[in-house]
């Protein structure tokens, strides 16, 4: 069983780009010249390699994670984050699309979330193409992949904190459950 | 069941050619607030047109909360908890309102007023519904758009076709389901405020078989309320709230085959039967 404790992409660290190649890029991500990058900004800036829009519960995590004062935006600062974000997953995304297909298919993402240190059954692959599949492909997009993970993650931190004694196993009741669920622990 | 009262019921009715109800040009977008009143130009309580108003003796007329229990045909599998009487120890959780989308008039009566609707939703007259252009037809009571969140949980509800968009029938079912919700919202909102406090909610979901303490209801409302605001959530996070709370007291249900409001599961139990129902 594996667990991880940072919405973060495990397993890579790219070197942070310079300040003034991140500023051209944040003004022109900033479309409305507001000094912050809201969900729309971003998604229009995003690209999952299809012509489908960036999924936007995607772009609102992303958004969530590294807006401190929850203004409903990022500023420059906010951005680096969030650009080595995107760039890690980015990384990882192509290193497990073996085939380069753009997608992520069943055997792919079960090696990314093995090499993530996920110990999960087949079975459980198939419920989460079904789930995070939202172009019908039968795979997952760079978006798609990017919002499995993070589901994944943060559901894994909230079993984590019930399993207190890391048997794997949990014992809970229905508003315990919830609470879990509705991410309010 | 209160909001089920014939003068709640006229706001949700399709109102085909209503008065107010016209075809608009497509640059003026319609915004929910404004929808929800062209019912108003029908005659009170008369339910002059077939298949409105429940058929006296049937549940939901009588107060029971049964709401689901006689579903129309297709109701289902927009993931809503079919109905019936739960005991046991979370109450009778979501039993007492299983699916607002079915609602009491069952079948597409108002298709062909909702495709008047559709047209105008659908700018780019694709003849389909995006998660883009739901956003635009669709406003809180203090006029900020619906959140993505919500939009995409209903395209996701109503896409029988699997294609992330909607076509007119599962607008039609999403129009009514709006309708629905909307009511539920604005009978709660006894301050009339616009939105529902935790105190609101609180009420609203017990009376909507929920046995929830005051603590997670405040829990929920904090998390779920928009940043900046009061404390209190706006339509379209009302509905996500309680969508999502149906759904995952489903999948609790599911777990807890005896009953006892406690569940023993293992990791990937955990995450595959959350996951799934996943909103």
């Amino acid at each position: 069983m594996a667990y991880h404790n940072q919405y973060r992409p495990p397993h890579y660290n790219s070197a942070p780009p310079d300040q003034a190649f991140l500023w051209n890029i944040f003004q022109r991500v900033d479309k409305d010249r507001s000094g912050s990058i809201s969900d729309t900004e971003l998604q229009q800036a995003l690209s999952n390699g299809t012509w489908t829009p960036f999924n936007p519960v995607t772009v609102r995590s992303i958004i969530a994670m590294f807006d401190r004062d929850n203004k409903g935006g990022v500023n420059f600062n906010e951005f680096a984050g969030v650009w080595k974000y995107i760039t890690d997953w980015q990384n990882i995304f192509r290193t497990y699309d073996r085939d380069n297909s753009g997608f992520i298919d069943k055997n792919e993402l079960k090696q990314a979330l093995t090499g993530f240190g996920y110990r999960l059954s087949d079975q459980f692959y198939n419920t989460l193409i079904e789930k995070f599949d939202r172009q019908r492909k039968g795979q997952v997009a760079f978006d798609d992949f990017i919002q499995c993970c993070i589901v994944l993650q943060r559901l894994t931190d909230i079993f984590r904190r019930y399993d207190t004694d890391q048997d794997g196993w949990i014992q809970v009741s229905y508003e315990q459950y919830l609470s879990m669920v509705f991410n309010i622990v | 069941m209160r909001y089920m009262t014939n003068t709640e019921t006229d706001q949700s009715v399709f109102g085909g050619g209503t008065k107010n109800n016209p075809v608009r040009s497509p640059h003026e977008v319609p915004s929910y607030s404004e929808m929800s009143f062209y019912g108003q130009g029908y005659p009170g309580a008369g339910g002059n047109i077939p298949g409105q108003h429940p058929p006296p003796g049937n549940p939901y007329g009588g107060g029971v909360p049964q709401y689901g229990g006689s579903a129309p045909p297709g109701g289902p599998q927009y993931g809503g908890i079919p109905g019936g009487q739960y005991g046991g120890p979370y109450g009778g959780f979501g039993g007492g309102h299983g699916q607002p989308q079915s609602g009491p008039y069952g079948q597409h009566i108002g298709v062909v007023s909702d495709c008047q609707w559709f047209q105008t939703v659908d700018t780019d007259r694709s003849g389909y519904i995006n998660l883009k252009e739901l956003k635009q037809a669709l406003l809180n009571s203090n006029n900020s758009a619906f959140n993505d969140e919500t939009c995409m949980m209903m395209i996701n509800m109503f896409d029988k076709t699997k294609t992330g968009r909607i076509d007119l029938f599962g607008f039609s079912a999403l129009w009514q389901f709006l309708q629905q919700w909307r009511a539920i919202f604005h009978q709660f909102d006894r301050d009339r405020s616009g939105s529902i406090n935790s105190n609101e909610l609180h009420q609203a979901l017990s009376q909507l078989g929920y046995n929830l303490s005051p603590q997670f209801i405040q829990n929920v409302v904090s998390r779920y309320c928009v940043r900046g605001m009061s404390n209190a959530l706006q339509l379209d996070s009302f509905i996500q709230v309680c969508t999502q709370l149906q759904s995952m007291t489903q999948a609790f249900r599911e777990k807890d085959a005896g009953m006892t409001g406690h569940v023993r599961m293992s990791y990937e139990d955990f995450l595959s039967c959350t996951i799934t129902r996943l909103m």
